[in-house]
């Protein structure tokens, strides 16, 4: 292996300070990391699939799970897996939780014909924008083009 | 009709995602995010055809 393989693979190994950056905005704020990038349509795609779907789950009358409810014991801890995925939204799910909404847990609510609906979308926003928060590190780091 | 349009938006948004950070060219991003939107409704709708005769 001559010496600039590897220092091309060191380079790819250790990812730069700016990648995390990209990655934490990414997660931050869907899209974000794409866009500061100059990735506009990549950003406006992945970003409109997660904002579309968050919103669109929260229309439906989802529920955002959070561990430290009225849980406790090991019903608490069921509530971790479904919060991680709900944390994959980032400031969406940050703010739903400063001012309350979507964490309602009552029966009433639970009774509308989309709840379940609205539960997979949030649910499935946080999981793609752990997918585009990837993607972001990865086009930072020089891993993707 | 709601529940079917419910799956096709999730299904959309899906292969957008998929589509997008899976391949290289975008030409290759396309046709990976078609096929991925085809394969969601298409195992949806079987999926669903199998629950409904199911007794319980």
């Amino acid at each position: 292996m001559s010496r600039a393989d590897i220092e091309q693979l060191h380079s790819r190994e250790s990812a730069p300070a700016r990648a995390w950056f990209m990655g934490l905005a990414a997660w931050l704020v869907p899209g974000l990391g794409h866009l500061l990038q100059g990735r506009w349509v990549r950003g406006l795609l992945l970003g409109g699939a997660v904002w579309l779907s968050f919103l669109g789950g929260l229309w439906m009358g989802g529920h955002l799970f959070t561990v430290g409810g009225n849980e406790q014991g090991l019903s608490a801890l069921l509530q971790l897996p479904p919060m991680i995925a709900n944390l994959g939204s980032g400031i969406l799910y940050i703010i739903s939780w400063v001012f309350g909404v979507g964490f309602a847990d009552d029966p009433a609510h639970a009774a509308r014909a989309t709840y379940e609906y609205g539960n997979t979308f949030l649910l499935v926003a946080g999981l793609l924008n752990y997918l585009a928060m990837l993607d972001a590190f990865d086009i930072s780091a020089g891993r993707k083009e | 009709m709601r529940h079917f349009l419910v799956m096709t938006a999730f299904a959309v948004m899906a292969a957008v995602v998929f589509g997008t950070v899976a391949k290289d060219t975008p030409r290759a991003r396309l046709t990976y995010g078609l096929k991925v939107f085809v394969e969601f409704m298409a195992i949806g709708l079987v999926l669903s055809w199998i629950l409904y005769f199911l007794p319980f």
